[in-house]
């Protein structure tokens, strides 16, 4: 039995296992994720599609190591998040998790490269080495002309491009997207979704959150929250 | 993070607010201005004391009469003192002087110098009172009944026309008539010729001694002077030596303006006997100054009963001096940290406002794995850089500053250290006062901080 999930844990890249969190509004604690068990395999896409208030950002913010868990097992890549410290899961985020945001979340005062290498000088790395690294990464999403440049100079969809560059430099083991689609649109959408389709053609695992049903499609695997409740569902093309 | 990498990112966010930075670190510009004008001025004030004590010998001690005496009966009291019974006595009460006022009394001293000579103290029998005048007498008694002395001299000064050189018309000049052993004990040096002799006293000879000042004013230069003929009181003097320059000093006579000539000659030619002259005697141990000061009035007042004397000994002097201006430093530095927590307090609330400007920034660094020690060494940085840019614009004002203050006769003596210091109590104050921002934003939680965009 240990045997087994051992090794499933070392096959599964994230593993939920009972998870329970809440929030309290003074006395009362109200639930917002409920005995959630949810496992996603190394190279996998996944959507979380859930509506607003559903408990899908909560869950995201769990599983980026980024909000604590009340109750249960969480491990992603084999570590036990839900044992691991404040210090102990900023290093997590740097090094396992690629993060892109709906609304981008580039800094405003640093230009596409500084935004685009800060988490591998986060990491240690010196300047010219994490920009000779992220080379690759910007022609792939075809940024290069625009590195001296600054958020403010770009459009929506350049800047999603510039945040999914931000999240693979690191070469993650896992890349987090909160409605990635969210702010951009139509076309623009429908191209940084053509963008995760080719990554995770490449082999990364793609963790999607949205509340898009069209967006959620795109997903190999899609998995509904409502009420803070998981529950899967057929990801039909 | 490297170190290296956090100093480039905190250059950039510095950079790409110039406005900002210039703004928030007035305080410290303040501050930091003020605290080098501070030091400079205190020791400009401390220099300012050094050159007014310089020529005044620590163990030094002023003697004048204060005012007059009671006289009961015709006769004097100054047949001697207990402490030095042997001391001439007798002699006419009432002396024949040349000057009402001063009655030209030698009574009871024996001096019997034609003209009265030196006086004593001669009664105004209209007031009941007699006006004291010391002199070489006194301070001989005083040198041997207080053997702790060491040397002593007698000198006064009055105003005189003054004639001669490159000058068109009189002009007034301080005269100092003084002993021989007057430049000793006022550490004055010659720049060029000597200074006054026994002999020249003696003789009651007119020769004098210009100090810097009034060489310059007289012949042009202090080689003009030297030898050539000035005219006091319309009676010709022969510069014998021109002092170096002594510069302002804090009491007595100021060597730069005054001629120096001999004591008797001054009694004779210049003021007559209407003179209240000043005994400077030097204590061997300054330690012992204040006990010395008690036994000389008691020497005094058995010769002068009911009278009240002066004494001023340079030591108190000079301490008061550097009393004063270290209370002075101490009121200025008060103000330069009052100034600086001021400055500190602006630093901190602006960057209080930037941490929560830029707490969406903090939230997405924490996000992507910037540990609280980075955001906490990135935002410490920034408010060290802030103040440094502030201490360094502060240093600057201060040079500028300068001139102004001196235009107000206020010595500023800019110092090396002082720069530093100021730069260094600049950049410790903004860090000091932006910690606790930079803590908080280091505190911050990464879900919030993203929420707050």
């Amino acid at each position: 039995m240990m045997e087994m999930a051992g090794r499933m844990m070392e096959e599964a890249l994230i593993k939920i296992i009972n998870l329970n969190k809440g929030y309290r509004l003074g006395e009362e604690k109200v639930p917002v994720l409920r005995d959630i068990c949810f496992t996603v395999q190394r190279g996998e896409y996944v959507a979380i599609l859930g509506p607003s208030g559903s408990g899908k950002t909560t869950l995201m913010n769990v599983m980026g190591c980024m909000d604590s868990l009340d109750t249960g097992e969480y491990y992603l890549n084999g570590f036990p998040i839900h044992t691991m410290k404040a210090e102990e899961l900023t290093q997590v985020r740097n090094r396992e998790i690629g993060f892109i945001f709906q609304n981008y979340q580039l800094i405003p005062t640093y230009n596409v490269l500084q935004n685009i290498i800060m988490p591998l000088l986060i990491r240690g790395m010196g300047h010219r080495e994490a920009e000779e690294k992220c080379m690759e990464t910007i022609r792939l999403l075809g940024i290069s002309h625009r590195l001296e440049h600054r958020p403010s100079e770009l459009s929506g969809g350049q800047k999603q491009r510039v945040s999914i560059a931000r999240a693979l430099v690191g070469e993650p083991a896992l890349l987090l997207a909160d409605e990635p689609t969210g702010a951009l649109d139509y076309t623009s959408g429908q191209e940084v979704l053509k963008l995760f389709g080719a990554l995770h053609d490449m082999g990364h695992t793609i963790v999607m959150i949205t509340h898009d049903l069209n967006v959620a499609k795109a997903a190999g695997r899609i998995v509904h929250i409502i009420d803070g409740v998981l529950s899967e569902a057929d990801a039909s093309p | 993070m490297r170190l290296g990498e956090i100093l480039r990112l905190v250059w950039l966010n510095l950079a790409q607010n110039k406005s900002r930075v210039l703004l928030t670190s007035i305080g410290i510009i303040a501050g930091s201005a003020t605290i080098m004008l501070v030091l400079a001025i205190g020791k400009g004030g401390q220099m300012e004391v050094a050159e007014q004590f310089k020529n005044l010998n620590a163990g030094a001690i002023d003697i004048t009469c204060a005012g007059d005496t009671k006289v009961e009966g015709t006769g004097s009291s100054r047949g001697g003192s207990p402490l030095n019974p042997g001391s001439p006595g007798g002699g006419a009460p009432l002396g024949g002087g040349n000057n009402n006022r001063l009655g030209g009394g030698m009574a009871g001293r024996g001096l019997g110098s034609p003209g009265g000579g030196p006086p004593g103290f001669g009664p105004d029998f209209a007031s009941g009172m007699e006006t004291v005048s010391l002199d070489e007498e006194d301070m001989e008694e005083i040198l041997t009944c207080v053997p702790a002395l060491g040397d002593g001299t007698i000198s006064f000064s009055a105003k005189a026309d003054v004639e001669g050189g490159s000058l068109d018309e009189s002009v007034s000049f301080t005269i100092a008539g003084v002993k021989a052993n007057y430049a000793q004990i006022s550490n004055l040096d010659l720049a060029i010729g000597e200074f006054l002799a026994e002999e020249n006293e003696e003789k009651k000879e007119k020769i004098c001694v210009l100090g810097k000042g009034a060489a310059g004013e007289i012949f042009g230069s202090s080689y003009d002077a030297f030898n050539s003929t000035v005219y006091i009181d319309s009676r010709p003097y022969v510069v014998a030596g021109v002092l170096e320059e002594m510069g302002t000093v804090a009491s007595g006579i100021s060597p730069d303006e005054t001629i120096f000539i001999p004591y008797a000659t001054g009694i004779k030619y210049i003021t007559g006997t209407d003179v209240s002259p000043t005994i400077t005697v030097i204590a061997k141990d300054v330690a012992q100054v204040p006990g010395m000061m008690g036994d000389i009035e008691n020497v005094l007042l058995e010769r002068y009963p009911d009278t009240k004397f002066t004494l001023s000994d340079a030591g108190t002097k000079m301490e008061a001096a550097s009393r004063s201006n270290e209370t002075l430093q101490m009121l200025l530095i008060a103000m330069a940290t009052i100034v600086f927590v001021i400055g500190g307090i602006g630093i901190m609330n602006v960057l209080f406002v930037s941490v929560k400007e830029r707490t969406g920034e903090i939230g997405v660094l924490k996000a992507i794995g910037c540990s609280r020690k980075d955001i906490l060494t990135e935002f410490l940085l920034e408010a060290s850089g802030i103040s440094l840019v502030g201490a360094v614009l502060g240093v600057l004002l201060g040079l500028c500053i300068t001139p102004v203050i001196e235009r107000f006769s206020i010595r500023v003596e800019l110092s090396l250290t002082g720069m530093v210091l100021s730069l260094v109590f600049g950049v410790l104050t903004g860090s000091l006062f932006g910690f606790y921002p930079a803590f908080r934003a280091s505190r911050l939680i990464p879900v919030a901080a993203l929420n707050h965009t």
